[in-house]
């Protein structure tokens, strides 16, 4: 069943065409007052295309959110290989898992704040705000301090936040987390929007529906390593029965 | 370098917007007009008493915001997960800390500064001979505060916010006293107690050094060539601790 798919869920490939390669990525952490060393990625192998719609999921504990933060950088891999296809975190926009913005900034004060570290100008930076504020629901409560954004408005200024340059790459981590039903439909036609402006996004994310219903390809993680990569239709052709069967099957069944 | 300057204003942002600064702030004010009362109860040493506890309320309370606020500076970033925003942009880990620093050394300039003017207008009211010297030791205060501010960024680093304050505050008091262990220690003419003091007096800044606030009490004269030779050790004391905390923050993992 899971050799339907190489390891990165990739077929024949040019590095022009690669987002994303991560080559057998190890990270180790020592935890605990002896010093326990515990393997958190044990040899992911992952190549995201330029243009799709990546959806990475697992369990909890699988190594989703790590994978995310070493291919950005907030933590060294023990080994292995990250390669960006795009000119540095200039181009990349992340939203983290549970956000937690400044909360003594208004929602304007703080998507000025991210273009400024991206080195937008005044203007520029202030149009590209409330145009987001706009695109994600908020411009009504563009000058509220975060501290009083419910969890759901906290996510739209994050993924507002992780659009502010206009990135060609984008690695949500959970994006769906904590929004309702019309945050979650909104946050769907984003992504959707972005793939048709042929931007790459990578997402994690346990709602498998919205995974089948958004990614172009998706790679299932067990315990630190890629279990399954490939296409939405080929999990579909091995697993008649839907995605979560078969997502079910290979975080059973895997070695 | 625009990282620097947004890291810099959303510091200061931050800080100047932190209710705990303004009771600081006041309180530092009450103190100052306390010296009125006291000046009030010593015969013709009003002005004397006015700048002279004044300038001790100033560095006090200068020195509480420098320990608690810049120990909580990087610490708050890093345990609410705010980092994750930053250095998954384009932001170097020494542009944080030198952000971190300048945007509470902006903070520290309007609340010294403001302090520093209060006791000047104060002082200048009850005829208590207020001067360019009063000033003078408001400036060097501020300088003091700084490095304490940068040592406690580097703490921050490497340990909790509450060990941050208290190393911090150890330092400033040691920073206080070392160049009198440096006399003593040469007193008793040995060798090895003399060699540690001067370790001690070169590892822990001598804030002593610039310290002008009997001057400008008493209006004593000044070596202002000393002043600025032990003022460009202390400009380079600040840029090795923030050096220090920007190579502990490029080993940190979040």
């Amino acid at each position: 069943m899971h050799g339907a798919a190489n390891s990165s869920g990739m077929g024949a490939r040019s590095s022009s065409d690669i987002a994303i390669d991560l080559c057998d990525l190890r990270k180790t952490v020592t935890v605990g007052f002896r010093r326990r060393h515990v393997d958190i990625l044990r040899g992911v192998d992952l190549s995201v295309r330029k243009g799709d719609v990546f959806g990475l999921i697992g369990p909890n504990g699988a190594g989703k959110t790590t994978t995310i933060k070493v291919a950005l950088g907030l933590m060294r891999p023990t080994s292995g290989v990250v390669s960006l296809g795009v000119c540095g975190l200039g181009e990349v926009g992340y939203l983290p898992e549970n956000p937690y913005f400044y909360d003594y900034l208004s929602g304007r004060e703080f998507l000025v704040f991210c273009g400024r570290l991206f080195g937008l100008g005044p203007e520029q930076r202030r149009a590209r705000a409330d145009d987001l504020l706009d695109g994600v629901g908020l411009k009504a409560s563009a000058s509220v301090h975060l501290r009083k954004y419910s969890k759901g408005m906290l996510q739209r200024i994050g993924i507002a936040q992780a659009l502010i340059n206009d990135p060609r790459l984008l690695l949500l981590d959970e994006p769906m987390t904590g929004l309702d039903p019309i945050g979650r439909l909104e946050v769907k036609r984003l992504i959707q929007r972005l793939h048709s402006e042929g931007r790459t996004v990578l997402f994690n994310s346990h709602v498998l529906a919205d995974v089948g219903e958004l990614c172009t390809r998706i790679a299932i993680m067990k315990a630190g390593r890629i279990a399954w990569a490939g296409t939405v239709d080929e999990a579909l052709a091995l697993s008649p029965q839907g995605l979560e069967a078969f997502f079910m099957h290979v975080v059973e069944s895997e070695a | 370098m625009s990282q620097v300057v947004a890291i810099t204003l959303n510091t200061f942002r931050e800080t100047i917007r932190d209710r705990v600064l303004t009771v600081i702030v006041l309180f530092a004010l009450v103190m100052i007009v306390g010296g009125l009362w006291l000046g009030s109860i010593s015969l013709e040493q009003q002005g004397r008493m006015m700048k002279d506890f004044g300038l001790v309320s100033v560095t006090a309370f200068g020195v509480v915001v420098a320990a608690f606020i810049a120990a909580t500076l990087v610490r708050k970033e890093v345990e609410k997960r705010t980092v994750f925003v930053l250095f998954s942009k384009p932001v170097s880990r020494g542009a944080f800390i030198v952000g971190k620093f300048l945007g509470l050394a902006a903070t520290l300039a309007v609340v010294i500064g403001g302090m520093g003017a209060f006791l000047f207008v104060m002082t200048l009211l009850v005829g208590g001979g207020a001067s360019g010297m009063l000033l003078a030791a408001t400036a060097l205060i501020y300088l003091q505060v700084l490095v304490l501010t940068a040592v406690v960024v580097f703490f921050s680093t490497i340990t909790s916010a509450i060990l941050s304050s208290m190393l911090g505050l150890g330092v400033f008091v040691a920073g206080q006293l070392s160049h009198n262990v440096l006399s003593l220690s040469r007193i008793g003419a040995d060798v090895a107690t003399e060699a540690v003091s001067w370790v001690v007096f070169v590892v822990i800044p001598n804030f002593n050094s610039v310290d002008v606030k009997a001057a400008a009490v008493g209006e004593k004269a000044v070596d202002w060539a000393e002043i600025a030779l032990w003022g460009g050790y202390l400009v380079a004391y600040m840029v090795v601790a923030l050096g220090a905390a920007a190579l502990v923050m490029r080993r940190k993992e979040f």
